[in-house]
């Protein structure tokens, strides 16, 4: 059994990063531009720690497999980024938000991680500010914050409705900027098929060329993954269609450890689905719940438009259910308030998979130039995708997949179980828990790759300067490129009859009814049957035209679904395997009389980190230990 | 600098132009004042424009100016038909700009063509002295005045002369706001006035032109 | 729903393309116009002929990385939009739906509606940034920004570098793209200390690239899905004028 060592420096909280980089190896500048560092994703972890890592000296190659690096889906973040940096004079210090951040994430991540995603959020608005974000102002000129989900305090900054299309665009220009120094080669339009391992060490990738189909070789001292999140499982999500799993499932099949794949935030303010041939759920910010009130008729199936229902024929479920936070309350709370309702018989719509979020109060109390300066441009959104104004009648909004807080296994470095492979941003499991709180992926994000990994990849590296010269030459390449050739021949050459997308709808329907909002022993086992199944038609009747040596959107969707089919079985293996509740992961078997989750700190205080072995996964114990607070009863009443 | 420079040429050159128009169209604000002051006032101002030193240089400016226009309009053109070599094959461009500031080089073609015809008929024929000679008046100046009159009681030349006065509008609408923007105007609410400037500017100077050989031709 | 596309079909930069015409039934109107073409290449598939290449990510009307001419406007019949929140509810049943690649010299066409739009980022290279190293950033509220000045940048910094202002331009000029990202810095007093260099090294590189001059037609500012005003050129012309004169 593999040891984990998680390398959590020693002292106290506020003294462990410090300590950490007191002791981590340095190279010197004229050594680090020797060394070749591959970043795969140009998201703001990928952007940021490529820019970052070119600053520093090294020699960088980053891909992305969209068109240009600024399309990542950090661009679709709205709402904001948290930093504690107590501008409100409400009470806010680096441990609140540490403490939020974990409690928030139900006890089931590190604290000298979060601690340290706290501490560094600070200096990070610093950075942004300068790197030319324009964050909302107060007239004088200071910086403006509004609240969040699951905290009592203002620490989210933001920039309009796109606060992180605004971050992502500062990592891009800095990625460019030192494209133009010449310390960055990017890579558009290229996908990484598969990991190359040297003697046990991560030491090059095999990508594959989406425009000319050609299969290509990089070698490097380092491989980092910044590849996001892998919620399109689901296939309805309210992610890019183009983000996958395939980086780090690949990984994770080389030896790569997948910590708590299970779980899997589901977003309570996304469009509802309207038909069968949807690609997509739109999420409308979070931060909409600082000024609408969410509610559903209490009547079921009420025929009456919203407006025509009275005050008190309506039930605003989260003010009733949890009058301290209200409309605030975390994600996992909210979304499944909200599926308990619709359930229930009360959910409104065409469909009736929506409830009702309502900005009637807030506009007669600010006014409607507040409310439209606040969030003038979601409502935009809103009427374009829907056709409906939302300042004369309410939103319709329904949970949807969001956000992955499993991912690859990282230590305190952000290295995975696999030697020089780095794991940052999404991709990884580190500092979520069971649940993330709303605008601190864009932090997490963003502090893995400017601030972490550039001040840990070294510790690592040091060590590689003597080692001898890995180039695509080394047998080991043309054995993974062998591989990924006869995958893609095997995929191309089914010649079944049925799309990549049906396959991918089925999986979806599996993955949401089975593993999403609630789940179950018999419905996570009967989901594992299922997915088999359906990877068995997968691989004897998916049909994939044209070839491999052209632009093919068809292949690259079903080399990326091949790999779904798997990861949606290890997170149904994992959620099968948590026999308590915590966070986004609600087993029906163990929860509160009133319906709230059940932790089963004693037995299940732990990582889940899952080894792959020849298509079995061996679970693996990664115990938390709390030093420093202690694990109480998630309550937001 | 080159690229950048070819814009400004037209622009500056253009606004130049606009100028000398608010000039001719008050000499030409003469000729419906009664035929006997009209004359003397019209010769008088036309020769004292040719005599003046100043006017001299102010006029080789305006020529310039006319060529410059055209060629570095050309020039620009050029350069904007290569950046979209392949047309769309639907194209409702009509519901996001207004018609003329799409067409900017066809309008300017009719103006062009009636430059050269205006040219021919007056410059052409008392500074040059190319075709029938033209006579003195009572005070022994050149009889522009006899030139202009004849050929705005040609009922074809009017009809020529006043229906070319609506692409001139037209190009003076979009140039005049289009060039202050090209050099840089850019005051928010300002460019809201120069809108209406540019409206305002463009139907004074093509009406203006446009309606007086019309009077003329029924005084 | 029933309607016919006019899709242009282009196996590669080499070659010559063409449209092709495909009737798709099976349609709703709350479907979207990529959700449509998607369902008309599950067709193309089980027919086994080549899907129709198109570009999409995040279908929410953020990335930018969708866009095609459609129906003779750039991201289709709607100001302000872009493709991906197109919805076939704009559309009539039978009604014919002509799809084109954006159109420009700068934009090359790769493969059927997939242009190639990286002209944008060479652009952006040149000085789309503000030179400050991660770790050298002074305290955030150090520097104060007034609210208007902050709003004006982000009006400008809203661009999500979709192409659309090109697509539509008849001149096929980027100016638009170019000045909000100029904009966009030199406003803010972080971006000062190199605003000249900066708009020199934009404007150089956008004529290299070989986009068209600047008309004023505003259409770019109708089709550009975040309304980025073209009163922006104009302000890029005076910084441009600024920076040779005093920079």
């Amino acid at each position: 059994m593999k040891k984990l060592n998680a390398k959590i420096p020693e002292g106290k909280l506020e003294e462990k990063w410090r300590n950490y980089q007191l002791r981590s190896k340095l190279i010197n500048p004229a050594n680090k531009k020797k060394l070749n560092v591959i970043v795969v994703g140009s998201g703001l972890s990928g952007a940021g720690a490529a820019a970052t890592l070119a600053e520093l000296g090294y020699d960088v190659q980053c891909f992305c497999y969209q068109d240009s690096a600024r399309r990542a889906h950090s661009v679709a973040a709205q709402g904001g980024i948290n930093a504690a940096k107590n501008y409100q004079h409400d009470g806010d210090s680096v441990w609140r938000m540490f403490y939020d951040t974990l409690k928030g994430g139900d006890f089931r991540s590190r604290e000298a991680n979060t601690y340290r995603l706290a501490e560094l959020s600070a200096p990070l608005i610093d950075h942004f500010t300068q790197q030319g974000v324009p964050f909302a102002r107060e007239y004088g000129g200071v910086l403006v914050n509004r609240s969040f989900g699951g905290v009592q305090v203002q620490r989210t900054f933001y920039a309009r409705g796109q606060t992180g299309q605004q971050l992502l665009l500062a990592a891009y220009a800095q990625l460019y900027k030192m494209i133009r120094a010449e310390k960055v080669t990017m890579h558009t339009r290229t996908e990484m098929l598969d990991l190359v391992l040297v003697d046990g060490k991560a030491r090059g990738i095999i990508a594959r060329n989406l425009v000319t189909g050609e299969i290509q070789r990089y070698a490097a001292d380092a491989v980092v993954l910044a590849t996001g999140g892998y919620s399109r499982v689901f296939r309805l999500s309210t992610l890019a269609i183009g983000c996958n799993g395939s980086a780090i499932w690949k990984a994770h099949k080389r030896g790569a450890l997948f910590a708590a794949p299970s779980f899997t935030q589901i977003h309570p303010t996304a469009l509802p689905q309207s038909s069968e041939a949807q690609s997509k759920l739109t999420l409308m910010s979070e931060s909409l719940r600082n000024d609408g009130r969410i509610w559903v008729p209490k009547r079921k199936d009420d025929p009456r438009r919203a407006n025509d229902i009275p005050e008190d024929e309506r039930d605003y479920y989260l003010e009733r259910r949890y009058p301290s936070f209200g409309n605030l309350a975390p994600r996992d709370i909210a979304s499944r308030a909200a599926k308990e309702r619709i359930d229930a018989g009360h959910g409104v719509g065409r469909l009736k998979n929506a409830v009702y979020l309502d900005f009637r109060h807030a506009i007669e109390r600010f006014g409607l130039d507040t409310i439209r300066d606040r969030y003038g441009n979601l409502f935009t959104m809103y009427r374009k995708i829907t056709g409906v104004d939302a300042y004369r009648e309410p939103m319709q909004i329904s949970p949807a997949a969001h956000f992955s807080m499993g991912g690859l296994w990282v230590d305190y470095e952000l290295m995975t179980t696999i030697p020089g492979l780095y794991a940052i941003g999404e991709c990884n499991f580190s500092d979520h828990g069971a649940n993330r709180l709303g605008a601190n992926s864009l932090l997490q994000a963003s502090v893995d790759g400017y601030f972490i990994l550039p001040n840990t990849i070294n510790n690592y590296l040091a060590a590689e300067l003597g080692a001898e010269q890995i180039t695509t030459d080394h047998p080991a390449f043309a054995e993974v490129e062998e591989e990924v050739r006869a995958h893609i021949n095997r995929i191309l050459n089914v010649n079944g009859h049925k799309t990549v997308d049906h396959f991918h709808r089925e999986l979806g329907k599996v993955m949401w009814r089975e593993c999403a909002m609630s789940r179950t022993r018999l419905g996570l086992e009967r989901a594992i049957r299922q997915i088999e199944s359906i990877r068995e038609d997968f691989w004897s009747s998916v049909k994939v035209t044209g070839t491999g040596e052209e632009l093919n959107p068809e292949l690259e969707k079903a080399l990326r679904l091949a790999n779904f089919l798997e990861l949606g079985l290890l997170m149904c293996t994992d959620a099968l395997q948590r026999e308590e509740s915590c966070g986004a992961h609600f087993r029906e078997e163990y929860q509160t009389e009133e319906g709230e989750a059940l932790r089963v700190d004693e037995d299940y205080g732990y990582v889940s980190a899952w080894e792959y072995a020849d298509g079995t996964f061996k679970l693996h114990r990664e115990e938390l230990h709390f030093e420093f607070v202690q694990p109480t009863v998630r309550s937001y009443k | 600098m080159s690229l950048f420079l070819r814009k400004w040429m037209v622009a500056l050159t253009g606004l130049f132009l606009c100028i000398f128009l608010v000039v001719h169209l008050s000499a030409n604000c003469i000729l419906l004042l009664p035929e006997a002051v009209a004359r003397g006032m019209y010769n008088a101002y036309s020769t004292l424009l040719r005599e003046s030193p100043l006017i001299k240089v102010v006029a080789y400016a305006l020529y310039l100016s006319i060529i410059l226009h055209v060629v570095f309009a050309l020039l620009v053109t050029i350069r904007n038909r290569r950046a979209k070599p392949t047309p769309y094959a639907v194209n409702h461009h009509g519901e996001n700009s207004q018609w003329a500031a799409q067409n900017m080089g066809l309008i300017g073609i009719f103006i062009l063509v009636f430059i050269v015809v205006h040219l021919a008929n007056f410059w052409a024929r008392i500074k040059l002295g190319m075709g029938e000679g033209v006579g003195l008046d009572a005070q022994g100046y050149v009889d522009v005045y006899a030139v202009t009159s004849s050929l705005f009681h040609n009922p074809y030349y009017v009809a020529f002369y006043s229906l070319l006065m609506i692409p001139l509008g037209f190009h003076l609408h979009h140039g005049l706001k289009s060039s202050l923007k090209t050099l840089g105007f850019y005051h928010r609410s300002g460019l809201r006035v120069l809108a209406r400037v540019s409206l305002f500017y463009a139907l004074i100077m093509s009406v203006g032109f446009g309606v007086i050989p019309i009077i003329v031709y029924f005084k | 729903m029933r309607v016919r596309f006019r899709i242009w079909r282009q196996d590669n930069a080499r070659v010559k393309g063409g449209f092709r015409d495909y009737e798709v039934d099976g349609l709703n109107e709350d479907m979207s116009l990529l959700e449509a073409l998607d369902h008309l290449n599950e067709q193309l598939v089980l027919r086994d002929e080549k899907v129709v290449a198109f570009e999409y990510d995040c279908r929410e009307g953020i990335c930018g990385q969708c866009g095609v001419f459609v129906n003779g406007r750039a991201h289709g019949p709607h100001a302000n939009m872009t493709t991906c929140q197109l919805h076939l509810r704009s559309f009539a049943d039978g009604d014919t739906i002509t799809i084109e690649p954006w159109r420009a010299a700068a934009f090359p066409v790769i493969k059927d509606l997939i242009v190639d739009r990286s002209a944008f980022d060479r652009i952006i290279r040149q000085g789309g940034y503000i030179s400050a190293k991660t770790g050298t950033a002074p305290e955030a509220n150090a520097i104060p920004v007034g609210k208007e000045v902050a709003d004006r940048a982000m009006d400008a910094a809203a661009c999500i570098g979709c192409g659309a202002c090109v697509a539509t331009c008849k001149n096929s000029s980027a100016a638009l793209f170019t000045a909000a990202k100029i904009n966009h810095l030199n406003t803010l007093p972080q971006g000062k200390p190199e605003q000249h260099r900066r708009v020199s090294d934009m404007v150089q590189q956008m004529e290299e690239e070989g986009f068209g001059h600047c008309s004023f037609t505003g259409a770019c500012e109708v089709e550009c899905p975040e309304g980025i005003s073209v009163a922006n050129i104009a302000e890029m012309n005076a910084r441009y004028l600024k920076a040779k004169l005093f920079g």
